[in-house]
């Protein structure tokens, strides 16, 4: 019996251990994160990355359009060659997930401000995903319970993106919103209600002008909201602040170091150099540096580079160039860039007068901003080539321009296609694996792996939506 | 032994009282030892046919009271030959022992660190010894098993110096790729912590690829091979019941020297070796650099170009042959490890101590690894009733790693047409051509060292108050600091300087690491008697594991003066934390039911709760279930026919947590730190974790049986098992639009089975000449049976190929775990269906017929199925073969039935330097058919740019289409290996007693991995591109090449 008493305590014995100790496991909530993020946090990482993104696609569509080349031969995304970008289409949805989190979270508290700014934003990245891609995840993306999200038809995406920004701008106006924007935290605009109201403007007018191949495309709604869009250069939406060095700079930079990057085109620099429209443009100088030939000279896309790549043989991003000196820009979008759009609308819907003023006002602005000496940005206009009088400009002149002030910008890449690539001396790339000019991005590999069953298959040439009568 | 001996004196005090009724004869004698004469205690004396007996004293001597003055008694002793002696009216014996050679043990160590004679056991264990550990001489203990056990398959990461190695024992029961899938390390009862350490960045997740590249260490790589006693493997699921989840894919039982009563024993080991690189892929040595067959010598192209003939023409100073690139890029390594051991004690304490070095030099130039090791144990009877044990293991690692895979990588770019060994100036920067990176530069230049500081301490008591009842505890600790320095020099700007890409503009990166791991275990043992031939051993205990690590990191960039390689010099410094808490406990109880010692039937039964698991499913039990028949005893077998034989079947049920902090979501800073300077931006992070995340378990069912024939001269241990895991954790990779990169969720379920054999014999026997054969032979088939949450597959981790080839590790049911999927050729199937996951070879080719494809076979985009990477089956052959004092041992082990993608081909390939892209100038036509099914007749050829047909081929073939085959480049990965040959010299006696000094001392030189017969063309069949602790092992690429080691050792006992 005693035996047995024994038996049971130290049986017992364990047993009371184990009931003093249930705190030792609530230990797994992770202690380095946070559950909620502040409002202007997510603020800072939204605007920060829509910079951001603008360059991460621009330094896809650069090598498409023919600004830069790669200084290798058969570069992959110069010769149209099946290329993953599974990074930026991360980066594109990571960037969106934290807007749709700050549009969540700001509409739960009651912070129009941070709404409008958000859906602004998130119409900027959608468009940039919907002219690479066409049709994406979208109306089911950014929630857990649909792990293998289906694809928005390409026009639908298009759709929301103007619906986004229409009802951005009503929430940048109301009057009974509890927060304003943050300054500090807001890294493109410091908090300025009528820069957000602007930029959307900018942006609805440049998606609205994608559609002049199709029948629904109005040049009067494009010129509506160019109206409400800038007017001087001070109202550019650009990103000025870095966690290191500016995207471009970096680039400049990493290519004195032996890391190549930043090469521009032969197509670009003989449009500039006077090679192919024989007019010497003032704002190369101020972009990249002579050759050791005492020349501009770039490289042929595909072909890559003709010496060692390190011997001053041909044209790079200069480190003290406008676009790429420490600190550059980054430019998302300009006042160029809607006289641009405004000189098309208006030469579109018959206005010469307006389609030529926009157009002068346009180099102008541009030329402003890159910080050409006024004497040479006049002789510049001057120039028959370039002044032609509001009775000969050409749609052609118009995009000719503009090419040479959206240098860098991705949407020059949607200009390219809505011209079919009419540039004069646009030529394929050397070693090109397509026979006619490309027209969309393939589908990244990990959508191929991770949610296959609803990625569409599709080819380069396959146009995209706006893209086709 | 001394328990078994304390439970043999209990069990006979017990029945002592029985014993007094009878009036009887008293038998009185010795035992000892055969040869040597020693004294043997605790030898049992029984009376045949009776449960009555005695045990031998400290002295060897018995008394034992018999009814039958012709009673015949049985002497037996753990380790030595039972012996049956008749009285024939005489009162006192003197009986001498054979020792039992035929199995190195008798008894093994089991969960809990409690030994149980093997018969005991219904389920599979397999042991071995020290001396055999030693054999191969390898530094890591986990090496040193390969090819010693059934089930278990071992692989080297590579031949890094300390790199990790991977144990996996019957098959993959878990999908998550990156969780370990390794069993648990016990070391004297004390659970050793075997991550692979990974560092922490600021710049990405909690880990920085550059790490799943350097070759780190496992943490049983601490241990030094030296120390070891014994290791017992336990493989299936009732072997590891006891020790709970963290044993749920096995467990690794090592038992450490201890001291021994006697004169003090000092031994001193010494050994030198040198290693080599053993394989390297073929490559051609005619083309040189340049592109589209144009030289230039400043070109990235380093094989495109014309032929050496032609290109000495255009270039003078161009070499007379192409440079052997891989051969200048190893270097020879070297290994030196000197060992000194004490051990000594009296009857009440013993003692062991021991001090090693180890250094080794690798391959790849500048990459080392050291390893020093201290350690003092020791074990005191304090009493009849009470005992303890104390160790403490110092030990200090660590190396600088090279990066293994960017090493590979710069190679592939690095043009044969230059000496890659000419790799700085005087001024102290890189020597190479054009923009290129010299490889060896890099290694050089961008160093990446750890040093790891860890202590292994143990206390345990035994307390026996009453003789029923023993209480035993232990508690350990594993603590270890870890530094990690990665450091390069940033840019001179000095005239001609070509600075080095990976060094960027020159950076520090700092990583501190501290773990602690503390574990209790507390044992009741209950022994009972319950009838003359029924007894009980019962077992109640809980066990507690806290595991604590906390991680700082600060990377800083830039440096203003840029070879000052300290953090205050940079112009941006970023810093991060990660700290983490785990803590499990577990309550078990293990009951052993023995009928007349023939028959045992074992219940086991555990609850964990761990931290890990939300709390409603914090909780879990499983049982367990085993039976062991030994029916030679029973039945009463002859042991001329049949000596031992046994059969056994167990059943039992482990469950399994998640890995910690993956039952939320939350937001992080942005990486690359504030914007502005202090403008701090949020983010979502990566990972969404389950929160009503469910533990994993697996059921599994074995059955064996263990024969020896011809007196124990022939072996057999054959095991079938088969296991069924379900509600496997993994993170699931989601697509981004989600806004998640991987969902941790309980998925799937997957089943393993498959049989292992053992064979053992002693083909010769004879008094100089002995010869000892060991075959083991398992095959494990794995398959994934569902997935769960409407999934149809899940993509488990993905290795990069050019132009659409990355190959992708899928898990598909249906399929096993290492499926590989990719791109292939398509293939005409006419009337036929073509799968859409199997490629059927036998159809022909499908050639274009237009544009740039035309004449060339046409690439099919959809991920098909293309083998996997889980062996058939694994067997290896052990021959020790001993004539006087010489001794021989000879291993060769396969592994046949895996595929691995080989990236280094593909790579190969596309820059033209493999051995096959020789014929690139040639004229071919494809066999195959058009899309019509008509055969093909188009003449194609190989080349670059204009062929002498006039057509512009472009990039050429290899670029265009062969690159871009995934099919290509998943190899048959299969290997037989001489993996191990080990010639032993005994000085003999004789010799060594004129020293008065030294009481044994030997020679042994061996060779390692001296011959590999392989399909592969990679560097190493057995080597991964990812860490040692990872799943992924169905891609190797740029790997560590495997060494070939010949070493000597001098091995001497004072």
């Amino acid at each position: 019996m005693k035996r047995l008493h024994t038996v049971l305590l130290y049986i017992a014995l364990p047993g009371i251990l184990i009931s003093s100790c249930s705190k030792s496991f609530d230990i797994n909530n992770n202690p380095n994160q946070a559950t909620t993020p502040p409002l202007n946090g997510l603020l800072v990482s939204a605007t920060y990355h829509s910079a951001i993104n603008v360059y991460r696609v621009s330094n896809i569509t650069s090598y498409l359009v023919q600004y830069l080349a790669s200084p290798n031969s058969d570069g992959a995304t110069d010769t149209y060659q099946s290329t993953d970008y599974s990074t930026t289409w991360k980066l594109l949805y990571d960037n969106m997930t934290d807007i749709h989190d700050l549009i969540d979270q700001a509409g739960k508290q009651g912070a129009a401000r941070h709404v409008g700014a958000g859906e602004i934003m998130m119409a900027i990245n959608l468009e940039m995903l919907n002219d690479l891609w066409g049709s994406v995840p979208y109306t089911s993306a950014f929630n857990a319970n649909v792990i293998q999200p289906p694809y928005t038809a390409d026009d639908s995406v298009y759709t929301y993106c103007i619906a986004l920004l229409d009802d951005g701008i009503l929430q940048m106006k109301k009057t009974d919103t509890k927060y304003e924007l943050d300054a500090a935290k807001d890294l493109l605009f410091g908090g300025s209600n009528e820069a957000w109201i602007k930029t959307a403007y900018a942006v609805k007018a440049r998606i609205l002008n994608h559609l002049t191949k199709k029948a629904t495309y109005n040049a009067a709604a494009v010129l509506a909201a160019v109206a409400n869009a800038y007017t001087t250069n001070a109202d550019d939406a650009q990103m000025l602040q870095f966690q290191s060095l500016s995207p471009w700079n970096e680039a400049a930079v990493n290519n004195i170091n032996n890391s190549l990057d930043g090469w521009l085109s032969a197509h670009f620099v003989d449009a500039m150099n006077g090679k192919t429209y024989g007019v010497f443009d003032p704002r190369l100088p101020l972009i990249t540096d002579t050759t050791k030939f005492g020349d501009y000279r770039g490289t042929i896309n595909g072909a890559g580079r003709i010496g060692s790549g390190t011997d001053q043989e041909e044209c790079y991003l200069s480190v003290n160039g406008f676009y790429s000196k420490p600190g550059a820009p980054l430019l998302i979008a300009t006042n160029a860039e809607c006289r641009f759009i405004e000189a098309e609308a208006a030469f579109r819907s018959g206005d010469k007068k307006r389609a030529y003023s926009a157009y002068i006002l346009g180099i102008t602005a541009n030329m402003d901003k890159v910080g050409v000496d006024t004497a040479k940005r006049n002789a510049y206009l001057h120039n028959p080539a370039v002044g032609v009088g509001e009775g000969a400009i050409t749609l052609d002149l118009i995009l000719k321009e503009k090419y040479a002030a959206q240098f860098l910008h991705p949407d020059t890449w949607n200009d390219a296609r809505r011209y079919d690539y009419k540039y004069k001396n646009f030529n394929l790339p050397e070693n090109a694996q397509l026979t006619t000019f490309i027209r969309r991005l393939a589908y990244p590999d990990t959508e191929k792996s991770r949610n296959g069953a609803n990625m569409p298959s599709v080819k380069l040439t396959d146009h995209i939506w706006w893209d086709s009568f | 032994m001394k328990s078994l001996y304390t439970m043999t004196l209990v069990g006979t005090l017990f029945f002592f009282p029985l014993l007094l009724l009878a009036q009887n004869h008293l038998i009185t004698g010795k035992v000892v030892t055969a040869g040597s004469q020693d004294a043997l205690p605790g030898v049992t004396v029984h009376i045949k046919g009776a449960a009555a007996g005695t045990t031998t004293l400290p002295d060897g001597t018995f008394r034992l009271n018999v009814p039958d003055a012709n009673s015949i008694l049985v002497f037996s002793f753990v380790g030595y030959l039972t012996r049956e002696q008749a009285l024939n009216g005489r009162s006192t014996l003197d009986i001498q022992l054979q020792p039992d050679t035929r199995n190195l043990e008798q008894v093994v160590v089991t969960a809990l660190g409690i030994k149980k004679e093997k018969r005991a056991l219904g389920y599979a264990v397999q042991d071995v010894a020290g001396a055999d550990l030693m054999q191969a001489k390898q530094s890591n203990v986990v090496n040193a098993l390969q090819g010693k056990v059934a089930g278990v398959q071992i692989s080297s990461g590579g031949g890094a110096p300390g790199q990790g190695s991977r144990i996996v024992i019957r098959g993959i029961n878990s999908l998550d790729p990156g969780r370990n899938n390794q069993p648990l390390f016990v070391v004297d009862g004390i659970a050793l912590d075997n991550e692979t350490v990974v560092t922490g960045t600021v710049s990405g997740s909690t880990s920085d690829p550059n790490t799943e590249t350097r070759g780190m260490s496992n943490g049983a790589a601490d241990l030094n091979p030296d120390d070891i006693e014994s290791v017992s493997i336990l493989k299936g699921g009732a072997a590891t019941a006891l020790y709970g989840l963290r044993a749920g894919n096995g467990a690794v039982i090592i038992t450490t020297k201890s001291g021994k009563a006697g004169r003090l024993r000092v031994t001193y080991s010494s050994t030198a070796g040198f290693d080599k690189v053993s394989k390297t892929p073929d490559v051609q040595n005619i083309y040189s650099q340049g592109n589209n067959g144009v030289y230039d010598n400043q070109s990235f192209w380093p094989s495109w170009g014309p032929t050496v003939a032609q290109a000495r023409t255009l270039d003078p100073t161009h070499p007379a042959a192409l440079y052997d690139k891989y051969k200048q890029a190893y270097n020879t390594g070297s290994q030196f490890r000197n060992t000194l051991g004490i051990s000594g004690g009296t009857e009440k304490v013993v003692y062991a101590a021991s001090l090693s070095q180890f250094n080794q030099n690798g391959l790849i130039p500048f990459s080392n690894y050291k390893n020093y090791s201290a350690r003092v144990s020791g074990n005191a009877t304090l009493s009849n009733k009470f005992k303890m044990g104390v160790s403490l293991n110092y030990i200090n690692s660590g190396g600088n790693r090279a990066n293994f895979d960017r090493y590979g990588e710069q190679l592939i770019y690095w043009s044969p047409r230059w000496n890659m060994r000419d790799y700085i100036k005087d001024d102290g920067t890189q020597q190479t051509y054009g923009a290129t990176d010299n490889p060896i530069y890099t290694v050089y230049s961008n160093r990446f060292e750890d040093n790891v500081n860890r202590v292994i301490g143990n206390l345990n008591f035994s307390y026996a108050p009453f003789k029923w009842l023993e209480i035993l505890y232990r508690a350990g600790v594993d603590y270890s600091n870890s530094g990690i320095r990665h450091a390069a020099p940033g840019p001179k700007g000095t005239v001609g300087e070509v600075p080095s890409t990976d060094n960027e503009f020159g950076f520090v990166d700092e990583y501190t690491t501290n773990r602690k791991a503390l574990t209790s275990t507390l044992i009741l043992n209950f022994k009972n008697k319950i009838s003359s031939r029924l007894s009980s051993d019962l077992k109640v205990g809980q066990d507690i594991y806290q595991r604590k690590l906390k991680r700082v990191s600060t990377e800083a960039d830039t440096l203003d003066i840029p070879d000052l390689l300290i953090l205050q010099n940079a112009k941006k410094v970023l810093t991060n934390q990660y700290n983490e808490n785990y803590f499990l406990m577990g309550i078990f109880g293990d009951w052993t039911l023995n009928w007349d010692r023939w028959l045992y039937l074992n219940l086991t039964g555990r609850t964990d709760i761990t931290s890990t698991l939300p709390k409603a499913n914090r909780a879990f039990f499983y049982p367990s279930a085993s039976l062991s028949y030994i029916f030679t005893e029973h039945l009463k077998i002859p042991e001329s026919i049949l000596s031992y034989g046994k059969l056994r079947v167990s059943w039992a049920r482990i469950g399994k947590d998640a890995t910690p902090y993956n039952t939320g979501s939350g937001y992080i800073p942005l990486i690359n730190g504030p914007i502005g300077g202090s403008a701090i931006g949020w983010t979502r992070d990566d990972r969404l974790g389950d929160p009503n995340l469910k533990p994993e378990f697996t059921n599994t069912f074995e059955t064996g049986a263990e024969l020896r024939f011809l007196d124990n001269r022939l072996g057999v241990d054959v095991t079938w098992y088969t296991s069924k895991s379900t509600d496997l954790l993994i993170p699931l990779k989601l697509s981004n639009a989600t806004g998640y990169e991987d969902f941790y969720t309980n998925v799937g379920s997957i089943r393993n089975k498959g049989i292992e054999v053992s064979l053992n014999g002693t083909l010769v026997k004879s008094k100089k000449f002995n010869w000892e054969m060991r075959i083991n032979y398992s095959s494990n088939r794995n398959k994934v049976l569902s997935l769960g949450q409407g999934l149809d597959e899940v993509a488990v981790a993905e290795h990069f190929g050019y132009a659409g080839s990355t190959a992708t590790m899928k898990y598909i049911p249906g399929y096993p775990v290492g499926a590989i999927f990719g791109t292939s050729y398509q293939r005409y199937y006419g009337s036929d269906k073509e799968d859409p996951l199997m490629i059927d070879h036998s159809k022909p080719m499908i050639i274009g017929q237009t544009g740039n494809s035309a004449g060339f076979p046409l690439i099919n985009s959809n991920q098909k199925y293309l083998g996997n990477s889980q062996p058939k089956w694994i067997g290896s052959i052990t021959n020790n073969v001993t004539y006087g004092p010489f001794s021989l041992s000879v291993l060769i082990d396969t592994r046949q039935g895996v595929k691995k993608y080989n990236q280094l081909a593909n790579f190969l390939a596309a820059f033209g330097e493999s051995a096959m892209t020789a014929n690139r100038f040639e004229q071919v036509v494809f066999p195959g058919v058009l899309a019509d099914g008509t055969a093909n007749t188009q003449k194609v050829y190989l080349q670059q740019a204009k062929g002498p047909d006039g057509r512009n081929y472009g990039a050429g073939y290899y670029r265009n289409v062969y690159r871009g085959v995934t099919e290509n480049f998943v190899e048959d990965a299969s290997w037989v290996r001489l993996r191990n040959v080990s010639f032993t010299y005994q000085f003999p006696a004789t010799l060594l007693s004129a020293t008065h000094l030294v009481s044994a001392a030997s020679i042994t030189l061996t060779g390692n991995n001296i011959w590999l017969h392989t399909k592969y063309t990679g560097f190493d069949p057995e080597s991964s591109s990812f860490n040692a602790g990872s799943n992924v092992d169905a891609f190797a690429g740029f790997t560590y090449p495997a060494t070939r080691s010949f070493l000597a050792t001098l091995q001497v006992t004072f």
